[in-house]
């Protein structure tokens, strides 16, 4: 008696799984399919797979849009943002974490607490700060930012990385003479490389994807960041639809590219976070 | 050691300077001056006129500014229910059903996470493109199934625009939760479940007495990081029904009505700096405060459970 | 382990691309501190990219050391983005400026040249056109540049199944739609998703004839009339009138669908404006496309054309370049640059003088009821818009609940007149 039962949740278990991975692969398979269409394609097929695999939506975005400058833009800020802030967190996080003094807690919990203030409620101030400083319209502005905005997340993965390392080996060192900074570079820095990674993993998918700021900060097309140029593209290509499909491809693979080659980073880092919340 | 320490205290100073300023100077600070340029209104760029609580007083008296203003907060709150919906109670039990041993439960992780890494404003676009009346896979589909005649204008029609809007948000964040639950759930203690199975537990009684408990934490983190999303929300309305919130405002969202009434100029909804700054520090009240309820309701769930 | 070395490998070469496109880019902007200069060229209208970039390259042609960067913004964040750029200093050389109050208020941020003396050519532009683009006390900040026009493509072979013939009057307008309806076509591509196309296009363009045109606006603006009068509903309820002939689920229909609707030939009729052609053209060819003026409420009348002030040219106060930018001035205001712009942008009118050939039908068609008719400008766009809630959103937000059957012709009008009321205190 009990077997069929088990059978029957065997197969609807299955059944809601085939059903939920196609409701995450169906919007990205059309969107791919779409754009390797033509434009009479797609109206007359829109479920099935392009007759032939037509890259003219691709080329086409290169040649008109330059679009290699968008990416390089995108890179350029990510990169450099993250490097600067996993930097800047790992050398507040060691001191919080391995010193002991009267305010550890309270500067960890202030950092942290970044991590529920949606920063976007300062923009207007950020846009005139900027003006100020005179790098609005630059990629500097979003640089910043980006650190900023980095900095509590990778504050709060650090810490425990950190933390956790034995006071033993820093204490020799001390005694050896080692300089401070150099008990940060020679020792914690080999010993949380893990950590530093996940930070920087963990921290690359927001900021890659970052819209809002872009679009009040950056007013030029040759400082336009992927997710800048895909808003304005998706507007200027609107009655070519497989230029369109092209746009959000090339928004999209990248990441899902980085992400599937480095998954265990992005689920390990994240749910570590959750339990521990 | 303690000795040492204090040797190094300029050390101390050094390490967390540089992280400390950064964050407090871009992200601390702007919300606050932000708050002091609610206090002043002009045309230009940097509003010039003090005018103390007055741009306040305009936005909850005047019916062209709080028309818009509970407008945007009440859909904002329908928004913010259909997503905790759909990604807690849904993403709960997907994260039990995923966490059963089965063929395929790591690739079902590992994919569930992928439409997270995408930006919500591919999402938007691309859920855009797939529900058009003329050409989206969508209607089609239904068509092909025979169900035609359930086939509405999807983002066209103020009942049905703010729920799709919803639906594509969490679309794209349901692995967020799914991932949180299966860690939470992982974390349980396999011998309690062994326990629980030898009594003959089913699956109902092994997830409310043993499951739900554990991820009861988890739960609150998911709903306070969702609630401070959606109330900041404005991508996927700008890209499914742009910056005004089409139809008619029915999917306005604060994020959007901050975005218009602050950058956008008078023709196209703006209604100033300075007014766009007192509607972000609304919106900051409203943060806060919701935060600080939730924390209040999940740390009570949490305590009631611990007795 | 493997997995940490994968990840610093990936950081690596992403690092090592993104050293590279910042020297890029230091590299792209030494290029252009050579000996050539680059004028940015700000507009609304990115669909016009490949087309103005040839008709730059002509004056390039003859001004070798002058290139022109043509680098339009989306239109619906156009204004914002012109805004905070100019006040940021980062403004673009050449601006395209929306006609009244909305480039008024730019010019009002003092980052705009003054025209009058630098371009005497001014004096013989139609002054309507002009003062469109000039302050009150006649001060010119930009050279009028386009006019647009709003009225109804068809597609001629539908209307050639049915033996249809274009209609002059209201009526016919609607017998056409009737006999288009029981013979089983999409009569209008039109949809309500965006509401800025039911004001600017239908009620200031087909509306026009019904409340009155120009006369009836200037009444608006003077407040000698309301919105609520019976002309203006009149005009909205001959709006509501075409509501049966839109197509399944018009209000999940976006502009841009419309115009592929229309464009692949799957509907019979669209309203639209002028600077529509090249869209069609590109969307599926323009033999089978066809245009009417908006129908006359009763035969005789006299035409009420909305023959809209688009776009004027403003230029940046602020340019580094201010010689090489009054070089450029001059030819924009030239009849070689309105003979180039026309021929590319068929649809959209030049002002300045001179006698040209349109290279188009249906432009030359559109121009051609301009002869018999008076011409008048969006309804509530000069001053009904300086304030929150603009004119402009509330006609369309009015038309759109119309359309959505929660509101009637009467209520519509008196929500605008509602929210007009800033206007009047």
């Amino acid at each position: 008696m009990m077997k069929p039962t088990k059978a029957a949740a065997r197969a609807l278990l299955y059944g809601i799984m085939v059903f939920y991975a196609l409701t995450i692969i169906m919007p990205l398979i059309i969107m791919l399919s779409t754009s390797f269409k033509s434009n009479a394609e797609i109206f007359n097929n829109p479920f099935g797979l392009p007759e032939k695999f037509n890259f003219d939506a691709y080329t086409s975005l290169f040649v008109i849009s330059n679009y290699g400058r968008y990416f390089l833009n995108s890179i350029g800020v990510t990169v450099i943002s993250l490097a600067v802030a996993v930097t800047v967190s790992a050398l507040a996080s060691y001191a919080i974490s391995k010193y002991q003094f009267k305010y550890n807690k309270a500067i960890y919990v202030f950092f942290v607490l970044g991590l529920f203030i949606p920063i976007k409620l300062g923009t207007v101030d950020i846009m005139l700060t900027m003006l100020n400083l005179k790098i609005f319209d630059t990629l500097w502005a979003l640089i910043i930012v980006y650190i900023a905005m980095a900095i509590p997340l990778s504050v709060f993965i650090l810490y425990d990385y950190i933390r956790m390392i034995p006071d033993e080996l820093s204490s020799a060192a001390r005694i050896d003479g080692c300089s401070e900074p150099g008990i940060f570079g020679r020792i914690i820095v080999p010993l949380v490389k893990p950590g530093l990674a996940a930070a920087g993993i963990i921290s690359f998918i927001p900021n890659w994807n970052e819209f809002w700021f872009p679009l009040v900060l950056i007013k030029s097309r040759e400082h336009f960041t992927i997710p800048l140029a895909t808003g304005q593209l998706f507007g200027q290509f609107d009655t070519k639809l497989n230029l369109v499909f092209a746009v959000l491809s090339l928004a999209s693979v990248p990441v899902i590219i980085i992400y599937l080659l480095l998954s265990n980073y992005f689920v390990k880092g994240l749910s570590a976070g959750a339990v521990k919340g | 050691m303690l000795q040492a320490q204090k040797k190094h205290a300029r050390f101390l100073f050094m390490f967390i300077f540089p992280a400390f300023i950064i964050y407090t100077v871009f992200m601390l600070l702007p919300i606050l001056n932000s708050m002091k340029y609610s206090l002043y209104s002009g045309d230009g760029l940097i509003p010039e006129n003090f005018v103390g609580l007055d741009n306040y007083v305009k936005l909850f008296t005047e019916e062209r500014y709080y028309s818009k203003f509970w407008n945007a907060f009440s859909n904002n709150i329908k928004f913010f229910l259909i997503v905790t919906f759909i990604q807690n109670i849904l993403g709960f039990f997907m994260a039990v059903f995923v966490t059963r041993s089965f063929k395929g439960n790591k690739f079902m992780r590992k994919l569930s996470f992928l439409p997270t890494t995408l930006s919500v404003l591919v999402v938007g676009f691309i859920f855009k493109l797939i529900l058009n009346p003329y050409y989206g896979v969508f209607d089609k589909v239904l068509e092909a199934l025979g169900l035609g005649k359930y086939i509405i204008p999807w983002l066209g029609d103020p009942r049905s625009a703010l729920i799709i809007v919803s639906i594509a948000v969490s679309w794209q964040f349901f692995g967020e939760s799914v991932l949180f639950y299966s860690s939470g759930i992982d974390g349980i203690d396999d011998s309690i479940l062994e326990a629980a199975r030898i009594d003959g537990a089913n699956i109902w009684h092994e997830i409310i007495h043993i499951i739900l408990p554990s991820v009861l934490p988890i739960v609150g983190i998911v709903t306070i990081l969702i609630f401070i999303g959606d109330f900041t929300q404005f991508d996927i309305v700008y890209a499914m029904t742009g910056y005004r919130g089409d139809p008619g405002y029915s999917t306005d969202l604060m994020g959007s009505l901050f975005y218009r009434t602050a950058f956008a100029t008078t023709e196209r909804g703006g209604w100033g700096t300075g007014m766009g700054a007192t509607v972000a520090t609304m919106m900051f009240i409203i943060v806060t405060v919701g935060v600080g309820i939730l924390l209040a309701f999940f740390n009570r769930k949490k305590e009631e459970m611990l007795k | 382990m493997e997995l940490v070395k994968k990840t610093i490998l990936t950081m690596l070469i992403l690092l090592l691309a993104g050293t590279m496109a910042f020297a890029g880019g230091q590299q792209g902007s030494s290029d252009g501190a050579g000996e050539k200069v680059k004028l940015v060229f700000t507009s609304w209208r990115t669909e016009d990219i490949d087309r103005m970039n040839r008709i730059n390259a002509e004056f390039t042609k003859q001004h070798p050391d002058i290139v022109i960067d043509f680098q339009p913004v989306k239109d619906t964040e156009y204004d914002a983005q012109l805004k905070q750029s100019l006040a940021a200093g980062v403004g673009a050389d050449i601006i395209f400026l929306r006609s009244y109050d909305s480039g008024y208020q730019i010019y009002k941020t003092d980052s705009l040249m003054e025209l009058n003396s630098m371009l005497p050519e001014l004096k013989d532009f139609p002054s309507a056109a002009v003062a469109a683009w000039a302050t009150p006390d006649k001060v010119s900040y930009a050279i009028p540049a386009a006019g647009v026009v709003h009225g109804v493509y068809y597609r001629k072979s539908i209307f050639d199944k049915y033996g249809l013939k274009v209609p002059a009057t209201w009526d016919e307008f609607m017998k056409v739609c009737e006999t288009l309806k029981t013979g089983g076509e999409t009569v209008f591509a039109q949809g309500t998703k965006d509401n800025w196309m039911l004001y600017e296009v239908m009620y200031s363009g087909l509306g026009a004839n019904f409340y009155g045109g120009e006369e009836a606006r200037q009444a608006l603006m003077s407040k000698e009339a309301r919105f609520t009068d019976a002309n203006f509903v009149l005009a909205m309820e001959k709006m509501k009138e075409l509501q049966p002939y839109f197509p399944e689920r018009f209000e999940g229909i976006d502009y841009v669908t419309m115009q592929q609707i229309f464009g692949t030939g799957n509907a019979a009729m669209f309203m639209g404006g002028s600077w529509e052609i090249g869209i069609f053209e590109d969307l599926g060819g323009l033999d089978d496309v066809g245009y009417f003026a908006p129908p006359l409420a009763n035969k005789g009348d006299t035409l009420q054309y909305c023959f809209h002030v688009d776009a004027g040219i403003g230029f940046n106060k602020n340019t580094k370049y201010p010689e090489e930018l009054k070089v450029y001035m001059k030819w924009l205001a030239s009849s070689e640059y309105a003979q180039l712009y026309m021929n590319e942008l068929p649809g959209f009118f030049s002002y300045t003088p001179g006698s040209y050939t349109l290279t188009n039908d249906l432009a030359k068609q559109m121009q051609s009821y301009v002869a018999k008719s008076v011409p008048t400008v969006r309804t509530v766009w000069e001053k009904l818009s300086a304030q929150a809630p603009s004119g402009n959103e509330l006609v369309g937000e009015a038309i759109q609940l119309m359309y959505a059957d929660k509101a009637t012709p009467e209520q519509a009008c008196a929500l605008v007149d509602d929210g007009l009321s800033w206007y009047y205190e």
